[in-house]
């Protein structure tokens, strides 16, 4: 065998039964997926295999004329899911920017220290973190004991199964995801530049919008899509702390698969996700792109 | 061919770069490497002279062409099936094994047995001047005794070539000078061929039998240091290694007539018959006119005087507006004292020391 | 000029404080308020106890002899027993198809690198949810009974890639002229592989394994669309009693999970750091 035959041989052997693997289980489905949304629902849950694009239109507005309804509770649900995920970007960045710089200019050791216990949250259960909140918000929790034996307030707080619950506790699970692009570039920042700044006689809140803002900002960029995606789409956070009362896009993706069994529908709700997620990615791509090409203009 | 042990035949490789276009970094190179030979590799970054190299190692499948080894074809086996070892830029140590692990590394693959190893991987340490190092940590040791890891290492298992990657260019100069010797002196110990890649062209003349300066993917000139510093065959070369002067024109009768009208005498060559060529004059040809020397001169007006010791160098430009630079011993101060005052100088020159490269490039 | 700076730098110091309370204070209390006596208002303190963690254990304690607990600890058990099983499974399976596709893409060169390469991020950034409805079609169409099989088969999809990532990162850095040497040196390439990358490759394998298995065991969205009706894991089952209202043994069973996982954690992550 020739070096070249036996490397393609051991590259078949590497690859092949994953790519099948991936290929039947993961684009496969996803394929389905989106040949589901374009199918009739079937009467007892089910489909029908005819080329039917009213799913879409229950959502955009051209219901099928013969069943259905437009109803714009689906995009009022939907605008209101892409709030709540920027809020959340917005909230996580708040939190998130300021320790950055704090801990990027701390030592070799407790850096490393400060970066474990920020990725530790990330390894323990999603649904013990939020089932947390859930203890401290609720009717008879911890913030509500608080206020009523402090005298504070007289009547529990409504806290929970609220907009904000859930933009608290979506923060709180995505902290990770945002701290760690946006740490990343914080530490790669050269401080020089800053003192250049300074010294050319910008303020510090000059140059803290012209120079440190914008060295950022590929990491505040990749931070808000990792964060917004999933949060767009969560449906675990708004069932735990958003209950019956606020309703995102996931709880109705949710609904139309285990509840209504209408899953056509379903699938065509999980494709506005994906398209949304779709126009973020290449819309970061291009953007960075253009960044890189701006960079390596000005670097000739 | 008995006295060569490797032997490149039309040796091609080209790359294509990410941009999509195609890089030449072996054009049809032929070569022989003599047994028992220090050869140097030079050129410039990106000449070919790295991938000449791991086309020998085999980590670089060839194009076209076809390598031998001690005569046996090696065009088509991977690297660990070939009687060559190299020590890389890097050193490239193990870092999960001890230094004794390492050095014993080749023996081990090989399937030597654990006492044999043992004896001549000390030897081997002892060799390079590490004696009872063997349990260490690559990481534990300073950049020159990482260096002498990988040289034990490689010559361990006494390969019939040893390939040398710019290994010296990580130490600082001292150390360098130091090991540039160490090196020379190993290679006639061990009495295996050394082939060197280096783009410094001092230590390329120091330490080489014979050195091949590559650009463009071709071998430009293969001769001795001294040839290749007295007579290189183009301007590349001449350029490439020591400062020159270069006169480029027209040939008349013992002197060369450049376009603006400079006159360069040199001894008349009735090997070849030129009519265009380019005269050099290496710096240290030049020196100081006295009154009435019997040698032909050029005149400069200075723009500056650097001094480096045992030498003056004079940076300045004829009547024409061409820049020569010449080096002139710092033991004549008292020529160099006018010189300084009247900011002109009169440079002269023996017609026998100019050396006529013929315009054709690469031609002998 | 100098007191502004400082204090600027208190300012950031103090709000870096808060960020890690707001982290930490959250855990702290549940794992203070997991030895509250009290049984029915969780966070009114009455006294120090430690029967829900005897309870959940399947010790009998007072309240368990009423006939209302035992079914849900038998429950317990089951579910922690399934989400065992599954990530053990899970995570065998995505660490060889993972660190296969990472020595496939930075040890060789074929058409198609690029696709394998979007492939393997397009699960971290897809919504769970678009994964799991896609699985929940896909397995009903083509027959297959939803069950351990099928949440197995499932969650490999996405672990793939977080395996992937973590080895891959590890292939990048590394030095490939040890490779060269070791090859150089009259290695072929099995023995190669064997002496020179496998050792170093080593902790970052078991590091994404170690990711895989803790986010098996954590994942609740793909798991509860593909799980059927008969396989509870032990988010699911955390995640309906949530819904049900919450008894304080969910209390001792959250402290002993975020227990678990941040043993496992501080061991990845102490494994990863030690190889740099």
């Amino acid at each position: 065998m020739t070096i070249a035959s036996r490397r393609r041989f051991q590259l078949a052997l590497l690859l092949g039964p994953v790519s099948a693997f991936l290929a039947v289980f993961f684009l496969g489905p996803l394929a389905i997926m989106v040949v589901t949304s374009f199918l009739a629902p079937g009467l007892y849950g089910g489909v029908e295999w005819t080329f039917y694009p009213h799913n879409f239109g229950r959502i955009l507005g051209f219901a099928d004329p013969m069943f259905e309804e437009y109803d714009p509770i689906y995009i009022a649900i939907f605008l209101r899911s892409v709030e709540i995920a920027a809020l959340t970007v917005l909230a996580t960045l708040l939190v998130c920017y300021p320790a950055a710089f704090c801990i990027a200019r701390l030592s070799e050791r407790s850096k490393n220290f400060c970066l474990f216990l920020i990725t530790l949250p990330f390894f323990t259960s999603l649904i013990v973190r939020l089932f947390v909140w859930v203890l401290i918000l609720r009717q008879t929790g911890l913030v509500n004991e608080v206020l009523l034996s402090s005298g504070l307030t007289e009547r529990p707080l409504d806290l929970i199964y609220t907009k904000g619950a859930i933009i608290l506790g979506m923060t709180y699970v995505f902290i990770p995801f945002m701290f760690m692009p946006v740490y990343a570039s914080v530490e790669k920042l050269d401080w020089t530049l800053v003192r250049a700044s300074l010294d050319l006689g910008a303020g510090p809140i000059r140059t803290f919008w012209r120079i440190i803002l914008p060295l950022t900002a590929p990491g505040i960029a990749g931070g808000a899509v990792i964060v917004f995606i999933p949060a767009l789409g969560n449906f675990v956070v708004p069932a735990v702390l958003g209950g019956a009362k606020v309703m995102m896009f996931g709880n109705l993706i949710e609904q139309q698969f285990l509840a209504a069994r209408n899953w056509p529908f379903g699938a065509a709700l999980a494709m506005m996700v994906m398209s949304v997620m779709l126009i973020m990615m290449v819309a970061h791509v291009v953007l960075s792109g253009r960044r890189s090409a701006a960079a390596a203009a000005l670097a000739r | 061919m008995q006295n060569s042990i490797v032997r490149l035949v039309e040796a091609s490789k080209a790359f294509t770069t990410p941009e999509g276009g195609i890089v030449t970094a072996l054009d049809r190179i032929d070569l022989n490497v003599r047994r028992n030979e220090f050869l140097t590799l030079l050129g410039p970054s990106g000449c070919g002279k790295t991938t000449l190299l791991q086309a020998i190692s085999g980590f670089v499948e060839l194009d076209g062409g076809s390598i031998l080894i001690d005569g046996e074809d090696m065009t088509d086996r991977p690297p660990y099936r070939r009687p060559v070892n190299t020590v890389f830029q890097n050193y490239a140590l193990f870092p999960h094994m001890t230094v004794g692990e390492n050095v014993a590394y080749s023996l081990e693959v090989a399937g030597v047995a654990k006492p044999e190893r043992r004896e001549k991987v000390a030897a081997a340490l002892k060799m390079v001047g590490l004696e009872g190092m063997e349990a260490r940590r690559p990481r534990q040791l300073s950049g020159g005794q990482q260096q002498r890891v990988a040289l034990a290492r490689a010559i361990i298992a006494r390969p019939k070539l040893l390939l040398l990657d710019e290994p010296l260019s990580a130490l600082d100069k001292n150390l360098r000078q130091a090991m540039q010797i160490e090196l020379k002196t190993l290679q006639n110990e061990l009495g295996i061929s050394f082939i060197f890649v280096t783009h410094d062209q001092q230590e390329a003349l120091t330490m080489s039998d014979r050195v091949a300066v590559l650009s463009g993917g071709r071998i430009q000139q293969l001769d001795t240091p001294r040839a290749i510093y007295d007579h290189p065959v183009n301007t590349f070369v001449a350029t490439f290694i020591g400062a020159s002067n270069l006169f480029e024109g027209r040939l008349d009768g013992d002197r060369l007539m450049t376009a603006d009208g400079m006159a360069i005498r040199h001894q008349p060559c009735d090997r070849r018959i030129l009519t265009q060529a380019t005269a050099l004059i290496r710096p240290e040809q030049f020196f100081l006119a006295e009154d009435n020397a019997p040698f032909p001169t050029i005149d400069i007006d200075l723009d500056q005087i650097v001094f480096v010791g045992s030498t003056f160098e004079l940076f300045g430009r004829t009547a024409e507006g061409r820049k020569v630079v010449a080096e002139v011993p710092a033991n004549r101060r008292s020529l160099i004292g006018t010189v300084e005052q009247t900011r002109k100088a009169r440079l002269a020159y023996d017609p026998a020391a100019v050396h006529l490269i013929g315009t054709t490039t690469g031609a002998a | 000029m100098k007191i502004a700076r400082s204090l600027f730098t208190g300012g950031l110091l103090a709000y870096t404080g808060l960020f890690f309370a707001f982290i930490y204070i959250p855990l702290a209390v549940i794992a203070v308020y997991s030895f509250n006596a009290n049984p029915v208002n969780m966070m009114t303190w009455t006294g120090f106890t430690t029967e829900w963690y005897a309870q959940v254990l399947g010790f009998k304690t007072k309240v368990s002899e009423s006939a209302l607990y035992i079914e849900s600890t038998g429950q317990l058990l089951q579910a922690v027993w399934n989400s065992l099983v599954i990530a053990a499974s899970t995570t065998a399976i995505a660490t060889v198809f993972g660190t296969a596709i990472a020595i496939a893409l930075y040890r060789f060169e074929f058409v198609g690198q690029r696709f394998y390469r979007v492939v393997m991020f397009m699960p971290m950034l897809m919504p769970d949810i678009v994964l799991g409805i896609a699985l929940l079609i896909f397995f009903v169409n083509s027959g297959i009974r939803l069950g351990l099989t099928t949440i197995i088969i499932g969650q490999c999809t996405f672990l793939i890639s977080y395996v992937f990532i973590v080895v891959s990162a590890r292939l990048a850095g590394m030095d490939r002229t040890l490779e060269h040497a070791s090859a150089d040196l009259g290695a072929n390439e099995w023995m190669t592989f064997r002496r020179v990358v496998l050792p170093q490759l080593f902790p970052a394998i078991v590091g994404g394994a170690l990711l895989a298995f803790i986010i098996s065991m954590d994942d609740l969205v793909i798991t509860y669309f593909i799980a059927g009706v008969d396989v509870t894991t032990l988010p699911m089952f955390i995640f309906s009693m949530l819904r049900r209202g919450i008894k304080p043994e969910i209390n001792a069973i959250a402290v002993m999970m975020l227990s678990f996982s941040f043993v496992v954690a501080s061991l990845g992550l102490y494994l990863r750091s030690r190889q740099k």
